[in-house]
């Protein structure tokens, strides 16, 4: 073979098969990025929880409740008498009491002196870590109860001066505008879901004995991870 | 035998041709076999590089061997792979030109040459001469990417290696080939032949660099000036955003967890492109980590809610002017220390804690408390009320989300292309995404 075969034999393998090689690449980078292009790209959107106990029945009494009370913007203004809770839920006490159910590890129970409507540093420390917990979260639940104790007229005036009092720390502790559109109020007063004490279980603000006249001089508070 | 660049023979001349013959094929053959070791390598490197033009996450070559597997995930490999200095002209060019590309037509090059000459054999000084210069080439890039590897990207790359023992190699045979070379009266047509090799090298790299811009896939123009998708409203009435170093440019928003790696690699590929100083850029956290995040349900990287905390207590979590600068601080801390920290919070995250109150005790008490918790969550919840993917990180420019496909190896493309004037005008045009609206209408008061 002469020097110059040798010369362009060499020059020819050396120069082809690197640019055949880029071309073959840069081909099948094309075709595949078109098979791509075509697929539908499954990425979750960012949304607010909607958790399993959040049922179409339990979904549906919440958007009642929550929209007649003015938990939903523009449903309305914020607070609900308890004969009103009472006629929008269109239940029991037992059966709105286990609405709540499933919020054992979410809610917590605030509980006030008798006759009372001012916060002890433990309930107010509470209402705060509740409300830090809100995640997905769209609606903070507060229903406020009076016992038995009292006539009725003046255990819905503590009710719902409880519930006031949650909303009001609330509002000076956070500053947060999206409370008016996230917390709902129900007052009940001693009429109407008063709480058994198999509620003395649950997360509550004060430690020690607890009974049935206890737990109702409370404010529950709760985040409800439902999509409504 | 004929000489191969014309000339009348002699016995002397045969005799000192026969001598060059012998005394430099050996070191020849050691500058054709590292010559050729050097384009396996140049040729995985650009392989890998290809494969990414398809918009996708591939695994890629990252070992000393050069048929050993690929491997999937973070390496330096991949780390260099995805800096700016892996290619050239990436404004221009999606993705931009690989810099091993041209390691590849070097190498080839060098290949050619080194083989002619100890197949051929008699090679004159000035061949061994120009073969010395031409090795000198890759030595000269080898020492600068090495330098780039390690103190600009810090990470080293052993497929990069390769090319660099290769380059060594490749230099010392023709320096000893060239050495052992007997001195012969050189002819005067030595520079116009110097002339003629160099211009074969050029054409190597002229020929792989055009086949290279004429088959690579075209990027989508749409997608390059508008983005994919849009925010429903850029705004922040809760006061979530950390504003980042940059310049005072377009406004822009990076949604990003501090402890997720793809994060850090894509703020420092934004460093390193030049343009983050064309953005007004703000940081929204976006923690992958289900303590805080319901929209996850696997901890992806575990700790990110602690750290977000961290970083916006740093900042304050009240209303008022933020202190931008500690919360930088300890945004970079936790880019730096990322996998120690993860590892840590996925034993103890109240360790964790700890070690950012211990490391930063400005976030004393702050850190894990009612305050910060709802602060966090209105970050997250910005996500959900501008309906953005579930991912990190994402970036945004005004309104406009920077496509997924286009944050590695094309943000310098997109993004220039986005911050155009015509980009501008595009952007301009796109309607914010409709804010969610609930499942059902609300009922009233029956």
């Amino acid at each position: 073979m002469s020097d110059a075969a040798k010369r362009w034999g060499l020059l020819a393998v050396a120069l082809v098969t690197p640019t055949a090689m880029i071309a073959t690449w840069a081909s099948a980078a094309q075709t595949r990025l078109k098979e791509t292009a075509s697929e539908a790209k499954d990425v979750a959107i960012a949304s607010v929880s909607d958790d399993s106990y959040c049922t179409p029945k339990l979904k549906a009494i919440i958007r009642r409740v929550a929209g007649a009370c003015g938990l939903i913007e523009g449903g309305g203004g914020r607070g609900c008498q308890p004969l009103e809770a009472k006629k929008v839920a269109a239940l029991s006490g037992d059966e709105f009491n286990a609405l709540f159910t499933p919020l054992s590890k979410r809610a917590s129970i605030i509980q006030f002196d008798s006759g009372k409507t001012d916060l002890d540093p433990d309930g107010a420390a509470t209402i705060e870590k509740a409300w830090s917990d809100q995640r997905g979260a769209s609606f903070f639940f507060v229903v406020s109860r009076a016992s038995t104790d009292g006539s009725a007229d003046l255990n819905e005036t503590l009710s719902r001066d409880r519930a006031k009092a949650v909303l009001t720390h609330l509002q000076g502790k956070f500053k947060d505008e999206d409370l008016k559109n996230q917390v709902g109020l129900l007052w009940l007063g001693e009429q109407y879901a008063q709480l058994g004490d198999e509620f003395c279980t649950w997360n509550r603000s004060r430690t020690g004995a607890c009974t049935e006249l206890e737990i109702n001089r409370s404010a529950f508070v709760a985040w409800i991870d439902c999509a409504i | 035998m004929e000489p191969l660049d014309g000339g009348e023979p002699d016995h002397d001349a045969l005799e000192e041709s026969a001598y060059a013959t012998a005394a430099t094929r050996g070191p020849l053959i050691v500058t054709a076999l590292g010559s050729l070791l050097g384009a396996v390598f140049a040729a995985l490197s650009t392989s890998d590089f290809m494969q990414h033009l398809d918009r996708q996450v591939h695994a890629i070559h990252c070992s000393f061997i050069p048929g050993a597997a690929k491997e999937l995930g973070e390496s330096g490999c991949k780390a260099v792979m995805m800096s700016p200095y892996s290619s050239f002209f990436r404004e221009s060019v999606w993705g931009g030109v690989p810099v091993s590309v041209w390691a590849l037509a070097t190498f080839a090059y060098l290949t050619y040459r080194a083989t002619l000459l100890a197949w051929r054999g008699k090679p004159t000084r000035a061949e061994t001469s120009f073969l010395l210069l031409a090795t000198a080439l890759p030595g000269l890039m080898s020492l600068i990417y090495g330098y780039l590897s390690v103190a600009k990207v810090g990470s080293t790359c052993k497929t990069c290696m390769g090319i660099y023992v290769s380059s060594a190699l490749v230099f010392v045979g023709a320096l000893v080939a060239h050495l052992k070379n007997p001195a012969q009266p050189e002819g005067s047509s030595t520079l116009g032949r110097s002339v003629g090799w160099f211009g074969e090298g050029v054409a190597f790299v002229a020929v792989l660099t055009v086949t290279y811009l004429v088959f690579t896939p075209t990027a989508d123009k749409k997608n390059a000036l508008q983005g994919c998708g849009t925010l429903v409203s850029g705004d922040d009435p809760n006061g979530v955003m950390i504003p980042l170093p940059s310049g005072d440019g377009e406004s822009a928003i990076e949604v990003l967890d501090p402890l997720c790696p793809a994060c850090k690699a894509f703020d420092e590929r934004l460093g390193a492109s030049g343009l983050r100083g064309k953005l007004d850029l703000k940081a929204v956290l976006f923690p992958l980590d289900p303590s805080c995040n319901w929209m996850v349900t696997e901890a992806l990287h575990p700790g990110a809610c602690a750290v977000s905390e961290a970083v916006l207590c740093a900042g304050g979590v009240a209303g008022g002017a933020k202190d931008e600068k500690a919360a930088h601080a300890v945004l970079s801390w936790a880019f730096k220390n990322q996998e120690k920290l993860r590892e840590l919070a996925a034993k103890d995250e109240g360790a964790l804690r700890a070690k950012l109150e211990a490391t930063f005790p400005n976030v004393k008490g702050c850190l894990g408390k009612a305050l910060v918790k709802s602060k966090l969550t209105k970050s997250l919840r910005w996500a959900v009320g501008n309906a953005i993917p579930v991912l990190t990180p994402q970036l945004f420019v005004g309104n406009s989300r920077l496509c997924d496909e286009d944050s590695d190896l094309g943000l310098e493309y997109t993004l220039s292309h986005m911050l155009s004037k015509e980009g501008r005008l595009a952007r301009a045009q796109l309607k914010p995404t409709p804010k969610a609206k609930p499942a059902a209408t609300p009922e009233v008061r029956p």
